[in-house]
């Protein structure tokens, strides 16, 4: 096995972008996280790993609240979510602090969720303009910048459904970078992609990894995990069975739920 | 007009061509705008009401979503027709018995005196010796909200479900990149909604064009009244003597109605494919086909 390419991690308090703790959610009687704690430090690649089910998404969805967690905390760049109590509801309190979040936590979807009225370039600046409001030449100016980045400067005014699914992965990703967020969320991005357009997504997840910017990507792949994770956070049954470096976790494997997954995953059978 | 003079000695072409400039004829083309009139205010309100009614309906506070609720369910269960005759006879009726309230108060007797609906002569709506225009405007208003009214309704319906069919991933993205809900609902949502409301929209359109007639039922002097009122056969007392001839006026109409509802059909087509969200193939021709080869 190769060393996976690690990067100076001088991990200062001061340096924390997102902290999950003690996160526990549940719907209705299914309980879907019981307790995690995570924390992402700028440059940190934090890929996470687990069975269907296991509640990576979730996680995932909690961290930029598109879902509430019934208990646990939530800081960014060391701020507390403030939350109040609605009909026996936990919900957050001060929406402009979610949508500061949001803004700074920009996601990455499976099924890539391009807007579908709107060219390539409409999505890539639509939320700089609308959230941030940059002004429209410089988004412009930025967007067609990224999507050249991507691979796909060609494809500006084209829309979503004349895109190949990797074409929109990397569309997708452009839209997140042009957030200038302080943390990119990754759900799955190559799992909806046959193998050889996976190829192309993965190569842009890897220039973004050797910049150093903070990603936390949730993922089946467990080449990518190895090579580009600075950290593996394995989830299983809502909570972290295992988590350390990739050479920790992939090679030298604890725990037998991991050893299981792995075995079953097939890359490091 | 030394040309029509006397139109007993006309003949041929000239015959026809006086006959057809007659002022009650010119009265009957004016009907058209009538009908082009009660189109062009009747769709925007519609258009309004709908998108009040949809969003009502969607809506977190719960008596608006009561109210927005029963708005778009009135219309399911009741022939269009019926509220169309209801609506302006409750609405002129409601009108006037509040005028009473308020210019007779010294009037004790009820307002319902037997079978009949009686109000005293300065709450007449409008006032019994008013001009005939002004009496014309008021049935018209009457059938304008009516018309509103029930397609308002119908526009609900519509775009409450395309409002719906919209994917909540598309929406929820909007709000992970940090978008308002009002910013997601008129940047997303709504450009969204008009794929899946259009279809129905259009068949709406085709229907408010072809309920139209309904005019004639409210005692209004539309195309249908003018149709039938030339179109009846003239004895030798009329200037123009001729049999019935409504057969022809009818076909004029039904030409009529065919071009508009054509027309529209074209209109239609066009917009649905700029609002397509599917660009994956040039949808304009396939989409044009029908009606080309229809023609
Ligand atoms: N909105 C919801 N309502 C009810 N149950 C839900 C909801 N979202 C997720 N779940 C349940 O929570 C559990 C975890 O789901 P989650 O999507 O987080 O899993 P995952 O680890 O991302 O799985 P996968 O690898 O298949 O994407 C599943 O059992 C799922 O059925
Ligand atoms: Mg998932």
């Amino acid at each position: 096995m190769p060393q996976s390419p690690r990067r100076n991690q001088s991990v200062t308090q001061s340096d924390t972008v997102l902290a999950l703790r003690g996160i526990h959610k549940s719907y209705g009687e299914l309980d879907v996280l019981k307790g995690i704690d995570l924390t992402a430090s700028r440059g940190d690649v934090i890929a996470m790993i687990g069975s269907s089910g296991s509640g990576k998404s979730t996680l995932l969805r909690c961290a930029n609240l598109l879902e509430t967690p019934q208990q646990g905390d939530i800081f960014f760049h060391g701020e507390q979510v403030k939350w109040h109590t609605k009909r026996h509801q936990r919900i957050p309190s001060d929406k402009h602090q979610v949508r500061r979040m949001r803004a700074n936590l920009s996601m990455v979807f499976q099924q890539f969720n391009l807007w579908a009225h709107m060219t390539v370039l409409q999505n890539v600046i639509e939320a700089p303009q609308t959230v941030l409001k940059k002004d429209p030449d410089e988004a412009r100016e930025l967007g067609r910048q990224l999507l050249t980045k991507v691979g796909i400067g060609d494809k500006c005014d084209q829309y979503p459904s004349q895109l190949s699914g990797g074409q929109q992965q990397r569309a997708a990703i452009a839209r997140a970078l042009a957030m200038e967020p302080a943390a990119m969320l990754f759900d799955e991005p190559t799992s909806a992609l046959d193998p050889e357009l996976e190829a192309e997504v993965v190569r842009v997840i890897q220039t973004l990894a050797e910049e150093g910017r903070t990603m936390i990507i949730v993922t089946h792949d467990m080449k990518m995990a190895y090579d580009v994770a600075t950290h593996v956070i394995f989830l299983h049954d809502g909570v972290i069975v295992e988590e350390g470096t990739p050479d920790q976790v992939f090679n030298n494997t604890r725990s037998a739920r991991l050893k299981q997954f792995l075995q079953s995953s097939g890359t490091f059978g | 007009m030394e040309y029509c003079a006397d139109p007993s000695t006309l003949e041929g072409l000239r015959w026809l061509a006086c006959y057809l400039t007659t002022p009650k004829h010119q009265l009957f083309y004016l009907s058209f705008l009538t009908v082009f009139a009660l189109l062009a205010i009747t769709a925007p309100v519609v258009m309004i009401m709908g998108f009040g009614g949809a969003i009502a309906r969607k809506s977190q506070i719960a008596p608006l979503r009561w109210l927005g609720t029963l708005y778009t369910s009135m219309v399911r269960g009741v022939p269009d027709i019926i509220f169309f005759l209801f609506v302006p006879i409750a609405l002129d009726q409601l009108v006037e018995y509040a005028r009473h309230k308020i210019k007779c108060p010294h009037i004790t007797d009820p307002v319902y005196r037997g079978s009949e609906f009686i109000v005293c002569e300065a709450a007449k709506m409008p006032l019994s010796d008013s001009a005939a225009w002004v009496h014309n405007t008021w049935s018209f208003a009457l059938a304008v909200i009516a018309f509103s009214l029930v397609f308002g309704a119908f526009a609900a319906n519509t775009i409450f479900g395309a409002l719906n069919a919209v994917p909540h991933s598309q929406l929820e993205t909007a709000r992970a990149f940090g978008l308002t809900e009002k910013q997601t609902f008129w940047r997303i949502h709504v450009p969204q909604m008009w794929t899946y409301a259009l279809p129905g929209l259009s068949n709406l359109w085709m229907i408010l064009i072809k309920a139209t007639p309904l005019l004639f039922l409210l005692g209004i002097e539309d195309i249908v009244y003018w149709a039938r009122e030339l179109g009846g056969s003239k004895t030798g007392y009329f200037q123009y003597p001729h049999p019935d001839w409504r057969l022809w006026y009818f076909l004029a109409l039904l030409v009529f109605y065919l071009l508009l509802t054509w027309l529209s059909g074209k209109i239609f087509n066009r917009l649905t494919s700029r609002y397509s969200l599917d660009h994956s193939s040039n949808p304009t021709k396939p989409l044009l086909k029908p009606i080309e080869a229809g023609r």
